[in-house]
């Protein structure tokens, strides 16, 4: 029995969450089957699985990028489309997708002059978005002109200039090396800590999800399915040094196993 | 930093000074005589530069007034057929399923020669008609380049701008029309050179004795070879001009995004 109180904080619900689709060759090919979970407000969910486990079909289903063929999804109680429509989400993407005409603060007022906010508005949370990320010195550079770690902090800021209760990230670290990457997980953590976002975060590394989350949902291939949830009960704020405590290497292993029956 | 320094001076080498001392070789030659016994020629058919330079500097008055009929033509049918071509990317690029098999069609264009065709066959007489040859070769460049420019977007930047639920008007002004301004630079340096010679050519078949083209024309078949060879110059002089304000445009326009 669900308290009164849980259910009041479930920020995302997804119901029997289902994904067919039509393949090139007439045949239906089921990328995601029977998902059901709820996420709480302020959580950090990441989406943990290897390629074609359905977890990026999952957060573009949430994200009303694509509609799901079975099942029910509520966001703040509404479709995905409502929520999207009023802009209750800020999403990351595998790729940074600036655009290369913009220099980074213009990029980051995107969004802003998208909802005609005025210029002086704009300015201004840009500028506090890019101080949250730590990239206030190069305001006025162009994309090009940062590393890919810098150019993933821009679109992170960019997608928390419109201060939306969730933030969806698909694999925005994966094309970035191990130090960049450490280093951005710390700051992550750091701007969730500040900003109290919901996150939901795809990656197939388990390490990342073990050290970023709360829970961790382990989806399955053929067909996509949520195979398990684990709880991540590790202190906060966690440090890189929670790597190398026998309690981190516990959940790593546990997760792993959590596939291993598969 | 070394290496890339080396790379960039041997590139501005490759791309300047070689054409440069190429152009210079072939002026010695010509103006030795060396050309003359190479082409089997003579000095009447191909005179030398200094007589050609001579023509050009004492006829400036007459030959600024034939310049400016090419370029008006020229530039005005190359605005048009740019902004034509880039309308009718718009279209195929809203209409993908209707403007796909347009763009077929436009492109097509380029393979028809305009210049000699329609500027025969419509009898073209006036500057306007000049125009409309100009503006039907520069417009399948533009179509076919823009298309590309509206069309081939960065990875995810549709899916970022549908999770700002930002309209079709925002996401063209915002997204697809900056994201084609380098393609539009890609049509127009085709499309440049394409406008002054299809200007050119189609003085060749106009009534009024007018313009660069028609003064080459007129000129060969009164055998005065000399003053032919100092509008070809000429002609050859506006092309460059003109491409050496579209590189300068775009090396502006560009600057930021390189």
């Amino acid at each position: 029995m669900i308290g009164a109180k849980e259910k009041n904080n479930i920020e995302i619900m997804l119901d029997n969450v289902g994904m067919t689709y039509d393949a090139a060759d007439g045949k239906k090919v089921q990328a995601l089957t029977s998902v059901t979970m709820d996420i709480h407000k302020g959580e950090f969910i990441s989406l943990l699985g290897p390629s074609g486990c359905g977890k990026t079909t999952l957060l573009r289903i949430i994200a009303d990028l694509l509609q799901p063929t079975s099942g029910k999804v509520l966001i703040g109680g509404e479709t995905p489309k409502e929520a999207r429509l009023k802009r209750k989400y800020g999403m990351v993407f595998q790729s940074a997708v600036l655009y290369d005409w913009r220099t980074v603060i213009k990029n980051i007022e995107l969004p802003l002059e998208i909802i005609h906010e005025s210029k002086a508005e704009r300015r201004e949370r840009a500028v506090k978005m890019l101080d949250l990320v730590g990239l206030s010195e190069f305001a006025d550079h162009y994309p090009r002109q940062l590393s890919g770690g810098m150019q993933q902090r821009v679109g992170i800021a960019r997608a928390l200039a419109l201060q939306p209760e969730i933030l969806l990230m698909d694999e925005p670290f994966s094309a970035l090396d191990e130090f960049t990457r450490e280093k951005l997980h710390i700051d992550l953590l750091k701007i969730w800590r500040k900003t109290n976002k919901t996150i939901i975060f795809v990656t197939h590394n388990i390490s990342e999800s073990v050290f970023l989350s709360d829970r961790v949902c382990v989806l399955s291939p053929h067909p996509g399915r949520l195979s398990a949830v684990i709880d991540i009960d590790l202190p906060r704020p966690r440090a890189m040094e929670i790597r190398d405590t026998p309690e981190f290497t516990a959940l790593v292993s546990k997760v792993r196993n959590s596939f291993e029956g598969v | 930093m070394a290496v890339k320094s080396i790379s960039k001076r041997r590139s501005s080498v490759q791309s300047v000074v070689l054409p440069l001392i190429f152009g210079a070789a072939l002026i010695t030659a010509w103006q030795t005589g060396l050309l003359h016994i190479l082409l089997n020629t003579d000095e009447y058919v191909l005179p030398y530069p200094t007589r050609i330079i001579t023509i050009i500097s004492e006829n400036t008055d007459k030959i600024m007034v034939n310049v400016w009929a090419s370029v008006q033509v020229a530039v005005l049918g190359l605005l048009l057929g740019s902004l034509l071509g880039y309308l009718i990317a718009i279209f195929a690029a809203t209409f993908p399923k209707f403007g796909s098999g347009g763009l077929t069609i436009v492109s097509a264009f380029n393979a028809i020669h305009w210049t000699k065709d329609v500027s025969s066959e419509a009898e073209v007489r006036s500057t306007f008609a000049k125009i409309i040859v100009v503006t039907v070769v520069s417009m399948a460049s533009m179509s076919v380049n823009a298309y590309r420019g509206l069309t081939e977007l960065p990875v995810f930047s549709d899916d970022l701008m549908k999770t700002y639920a930002a309209g079709r008007l925002t996401e063209f002004t915002k997204l697809r029309l900056p994201n084609s301004v380098p393609y539009i630079f890609t049509a127009l340096r085709v499309s440049v050179p394409g406008s002054v010679i299809s200007a050119l050519v189609s003085e060749y078949f106009a009534e009024y004795v007018i313009g660069v083209g028609r003064q080459i024309r007129e000129n060969i078949l009164i055998a005065q070879y000399s003053t032919a060879w100092a509008y070809i110059v000429t002609a050859c002089i506006v092309g460059i001009v003109m491409y050496a304000i579209l590189m300068v445009i775009e090396a502006l326009v560009m600057k930021k995004r390189k």
